[in-house]
């Protein structure tokens, strides 16, 4: 396997091995479009997260990516070359699947073992590697157990050697931790991130959880109905998501929605005007304004204080403890309700039914059109780019 | 509590079991010790010995035996080379909205009485009927079909009454092997052809095992589907052992072939089991790796290496 | 009214489906006329209890139900419906496949059985006598066996037909394909010489023992009861080293399939069956009968009420009733046997009914026909069966 890679390599020096470009593809499920002209492209090493709501494609693109789907539109290059029509077991990647799929029969060193033996490995150098890749993931004392006697995070783990044993260009995580409990869940976050940029392998991890992708990857693609939405890295889709839906999608947001005033550089809402630092909506008639519960201060109402922009009065309705932080729960009116968080040594005590003030600064608060759908709805989808 | 709750449960199973089973075989043991009094007496105890064992083992009984061994196997071996692609393709390549169908469609034979439908063959195979005439007609043979009261017959007969139970025990096995551990196997290099060898059928074993008990050891038992389509050559022992109970009322000699045939089949069985194991064994031992304790040193071993 | 005529749902073609009713039935099943009587479970237990209060028939008003545990197919509907209609008592039919099934269900019910007639083979009448299995009839209410021909009343096992009245009875012979014999077959010698020529491995005989020793019996002038070991080594040692060889298939009922199909060219089969394939069989002059001689068998089934027979008068009504010249002829007609009534071949022929020459039989012949009997050489003669067999499948 090396040496084919290595040949590769050598006779393509423009390709860096490990890259994976993925052009205008396309994947139709009858008349279900489940992946919709989808381009990206991941670096060699890179640690690229798909992140997404259910059904948005998520497992599709790396289905297509590990052989198991055929696009019906576009190319997938790995390395460089195009592997569309290449069958799973001639593609120089691997895949972590979700419930692990490791194979019951075998011990756990025969798991690992399966990948080398089919590339015909000698045997003395196969003992070796599998032992290697059972110290990676610190598993080296199970590996003569059967799978059924491990626990959830430990099958994880073997998944993973498993995979990795065969030094893949390109490694597919399909929810890998998504089956363990939050803690242990945790924990294998880091050892994975720590692992990924040991090793220098180019993984793709498909999430629905926005903080596990926040916290390991290099770049995250969030994807909605089939599409890329943002592809970024994870301060930028933090701080400057390009739709609300993307606003909405990662962390927490409080929406404002109204029309638009002070020429485009604010949102004018029942409760409050929302003012952010730039004329981003200036043409628009009507728009939404968001702004991260972190960003939000509380404070005991001072009924003297007059109306500001980014300042609004509401009732204190439920305070909740998250450890590092204070939430409350703020109504300000029928519909509307605003949430705040403080950090907990700053955190105000204040009374449940306490009438309160939040206010927030200019520059934290991120203007977007408006949506109709979403002002229906009551959810808070952004508008299509 | 749970212990004794669990036994209560199982309670129906041994009641089922031993009326059903261990009696009936405990009785046929127990008579195959005794003898037949008289021409109007059909067994007697009095006296016990192993003579009919003796009598059993005639010339007749093993030439029988030989032909009821023939088709036992053949027609199991059929069974299984056309029942695993079979119910490998209904459970894994099948759209799984069609599985039920499938399933029910395999099931086609049972509608019908177990002689009526041996008996449509008969006709169906016959020199002057529609499938010989037919065949003549599109020349693919210059004389009649002559294929009934043969072996080939007998094994058409034998895979079309017992395919259904090969197939629906491999059917269930095929689909409780997961779709990802498939996909896994592909993902990590293996073929088509690795995959099923070393992931799906080690998986779907008692499947296997399961249909090839249910078909050879009623197979080797019944002599209707060889008799009506095999003629002559379709001799079986169950017919033997039928005729000491029913046509010569010798209820001890019939139950010391009786015997014989279940210890023939066990015999069969294991020695079926053990060639298995021995043909096997060379893959599996290539395929075993033990790694053993780990080493102290092992353990301090720089990582880097595995990315190298 | 038949409220269960015993059918068989079939889901094959209906070449297939004719073959099929009429393996399960008796006008091709009889296989076990010469088989050993189960007189062993006679003995074990006798019945009691339930026959004790049992009617009697005396001529009084008829029950509303009759119920009949005969072989499969074996009545004419016509006549059943007729019967209910004209007296009433509505049939119930339920069918056996041999007399040692019937004989075991009268034993094990002791009287209780709920059967108000039953046909049993002649062989098989004496130990059912013996075992209190049966009931003598009341002959006042069975003045129709005046239509019945003496040569078959008064058989050796029932011999003042006090509990058993002939319902049919038949041969054993043989069918040849004339377009590959073509010389003539005329007795048992002829059929096992052209077994060994012309048909060698297109031959069928009978799946019944006493048939194949009875076809070395009857082609060498031996007792075809026999129970002489030198009688029977010597029938084991020509049916297994001589005719084994040659024999295609151990067949009940060519008639069934075997002749319309053409699957064989030499067949030993019963005279009814027989004379049902060459009817069937596209080409029917291509086959020939030959009656079983210098000597062939005879057997005989019979009407009898079982012991404790819960509607005796119905019972008497019915077989009464069956044995009137034009149900008899229907009944012929329906399953191919003589019935034994006085006139009915001249009744056949001007019905106009096809082969008759398959169904009787001169004076001359029944003179050649003898019955089987359960003996102490059954065992043996089984034996040679399965030897037989042994022999022909290897
Ligand atoms: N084999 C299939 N047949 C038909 N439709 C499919 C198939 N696989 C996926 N889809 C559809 O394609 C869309 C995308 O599915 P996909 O599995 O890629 O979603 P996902 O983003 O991985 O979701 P989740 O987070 O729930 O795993 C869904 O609407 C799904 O219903
Ligand atoms: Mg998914």
């Amino acid at each position: 396997m090396t040496t084919a890679t290595e040949a590769r390599t050598a006779s393509q020096s423009s390709v860096r091995a490990g890259s994976v470009e993925i052009d205008r593809v396309t994947k139709r499920y009858g008349d279900q479009t489940a992946v919709d002209g989808v381009s990206l492209t991941i670096e060699p090493g890179e640690f690229l997260s798909l992140l997404g709501p259910s059904g948005c494609g998520k497992t599709t693109t790396l289905r297509m990516i590990a052989g198991f789907e055929q696009p019906d539109e576009g190319d997938i290059r790995v390395s460089g070359r195009s592997v569309l029509g290449l069958p799973p077991y001639r593609r120089d990647v691997n895949t972590v699947f979700q419930a692990y799929a490791l194979f019951p029969h075998m011990s756990v060193a025969e798991n690992v073992a399966y990948g080398l033996q089919q590339r015909r490995t000698p045997k003395s150098e196969l003992r070796e590697r599998v032992a290697e890749a059972l110290e990676l993931v610190q598993m080296r004392r199970f590996a003569d157990r059967k799978p059924t006697q491990l626990s959830g995070g430990q099958q994880q783990r073997i998944a993973l050697a498993r995979a990795l044993v065969n030094r893949p260009a390109v490694l597919l995580l399909d929810e890998p931790l998504g089956a363990l409990d939050r803690q242990l869940r945790e924990e294998m976050q880091l050892e994975l991130k720590l692992l990924q940029s040991r090793l220098g392998i180019t993984f793709v991890f498909v999430t629905h959880d926005q903080g596990e992708a926040l916290s390991m990857s290099d770049r995250i693609a969030i994807m909605r109905d089939g599409r890329i939405e943002q592809l970024a890295d994870a301060d930028t889709i933090y701080a400057r998501p390009v739709s609300a839906y993307v606003a909405a999608f990662v962390g927490q947001q409080n929406f404002f929605r109204g029309p638009v005033v002070e020429g485009g550089a604010a949102v004018e809402s029942p409760h409050a005007v929302v003012q952010g630092t730039g004329a981003a909506l200036a043409g628009l008639a009507n728009g939404q304004a968001a702004v991260r519960p972190e960003f939000v201060r509380i404070e005991a109402d001072d009924a003297a204080a007059p109306a500001a922009p980014n300042s609004v009065r509401g009732t204190l309705l439920g305070v909740s403890h998250l450890g590092e932080t204070m939430q409350y729960l703020v109504r300000l009116g029928e519909e509307q309700s605003l949430i705040s968080r403080r950090p907990t040594p700053e955190a105000p005590t204040l009374e449940l039914g306490q009438t309160v003030r939040c206010s927030w600064s200019a520059e934290s608060v991120l203007l977007f059109p408006a949506d109709e759908a979403a002002q229906a709805g009551g959810y808070v989808a952004p508008p299509t780019a | 509590m749970r212990k004794s709750a669990g036994v209560a449960l199982a309670f129906p199973a041994w009641v089922w079991l031993l009326v059903f089973f261990v009696a009936p075989v405990g009785m046929v043991i127990w008579f195959s010790f005794g003898y037949k009094p008289g021409i109007f007496g059909t067994h007697a105890n009095d006296v016990l010995s192993f003579d009919r064992y003796a009598e059993a083992m005639s010339p007749t009984f093993f030439a029988t035996f030989q032909n009821t061994l023939w088709v036992g196997i053949a027609g199991t071996v059929i069974c299984l080379l056309v029942g695993l692609p079979v119910a490998y393709w209904m459970a894994v390549k099948a759209p799984p909205s069609r599985r039920g169908l499938l399933v029910a469609l395999v099931m086609v034979p049972f509608w019908t009485n177990f002689l009526v439908r041996t008996i449509g063959w008969q006709v169906i195979l016959a020199p002057e009927g529609w499938l010989s005439s037919t065949l003549q007609a599109v020349g693919l043979i210059d004389g009649p079909l002559e294929l009934l009261y043969t072996r080939g017959a007998v094994l058409l007969g034998v895979v079309y009454n017992y395919l259904p139970l090969m197939i629906l025990p491999l059917f269930v096995a095929f689909d409780r092997v997961s779709g990802p551990l498939r996909e896994a196997s592909k993902d990590l290099g293996a073929g088509k052809w690795t995959t099923f060898f070393r992931v799906t059928l080690p998986l779907a074993r008692p499947g296997v095992v399961a249909g090839v008990l249910l078909v050879f050891i009623p197979l080797m038992g019944d002599y209707i589907t060889a008799t009506v389509l095999g003629g002559a050559k379709g001799n079986m022992v169950g017919q033997l052992v039928a005729s000491q109970f029913q046509t010569a009322q010798n209820w001890a000699l019939g139950s010391a072939m009786a015997v014989l045939l279940i210890i023939v089949i066990m015999a069969t069985v294991a020695v079926g089991a053990g060639l298995v194991w021995l043909v096997t064994l060379p893959f599996r031992t290539r395929n075993r790796l033990v790694l053993g304790e780990p080493e102290p040193s092992a353990v301090s071993k720089p990582v880097e290496e595995v990315a190298a | 009214m038949t409220e269960s005529t015993p059918t068989v749902r079939i889901l094959a073609s209906t070449d297939a489906a004719k073959v099929i009713r009429r393996e399960l039935s008796r006008r091709g099943f009889l296989s076990a006329a010469v088989a050993a009587g189960a007189t062993g479970v006679l003995a074990a237990c006798s019945p009691g209890g339930g026959a004790q209060n049992a009617p009697v028939a005396t001529g009084g008003p008829l029950e509303s139900k009759l119920s009949i545990y005969t072989w499969g197919d074996y009545d004419a509907p016509d006549v059943l419906e007729a019967f209910t209609k004209e007296l009433g008592p509505k049939i119930t039919l339920s069918s056996f496949n041999s007399n040692e099934e019937l004989i075991s269900k009268l034993v094990a019910a002791k009287g209780t059985s709920g059967f108000d007639i039953v046909v049993p083979t002649g062989t098989f009448i004496p130990q059912m006598i013996e075992n209190g299995l049966l009931q003598k009839f009341n002959m006042e209410l069975i003045p129709n066996i005046e239509h019945m021909d003496p040569a078959f009343l008064g058989r050796a096992w029932d011999p003042d037909n006090e509990y058993s009245i002939c319902k049919a009875w038949g041969t054993t012979g043989f069918v040849y394909d004339k377009t590959v014999i073509t010389r003539e077959l005329k007795d048992w010698n002829d059929f096992i010489d052209a077994a060994q020529n012309e048909a060698s491995g297109k031959t069928s005989v009978l799946d019944d023992p006493a048939e194949l020793t009875g076809i070395y019996f009857w082609a060498n002038g031996i007792d075809w009861t026999t129970t002489d070991p030198a009688d029977l080594d010597a029938a084991e040692d020509f049916l297994v080293n001589t005719l084994a060889p040659h024999v295609a298939a151990f067949d009940s009922y060519p008639g069934g399939s075997a002749i319309p199909q053409g699957t064989q060219v030499l067949m030993q089969s019963w005279n009814g069956d027989a004379r049902l394939g060459i009817l069937e069989s596209p080409d029917p002059n291509r086959w020939q009968w030959v009656l079983g001689s210098p000597a062939t068998e005879l057997w005989m089934d019979n009407w009898a009420i079982p012991t404790g027979a819960p509607n005796p008068e119905a019972a008497h009504a019915f077989i009464n009733y069956v044995l009137t010249p034009e149900n008899s002829l229907a009944e012929l007609d329906y399953i191919g046997y003589h019935t034994g009534a006085t006139g009915i071949e001249q009744a056949a022929a001007d019905a106009e009914l096809p082969m008759l020459d398959l169904v009787f039989f001169t004076p001359e012949q029944i003179e050649t026909m003898h019955e089987g009997e359960v003996n102490e050489a059954q065992e043996r003669v089984v034996e040679i069966w399965n030897t037989m067999k042994a022999a022909a499948g290897a």
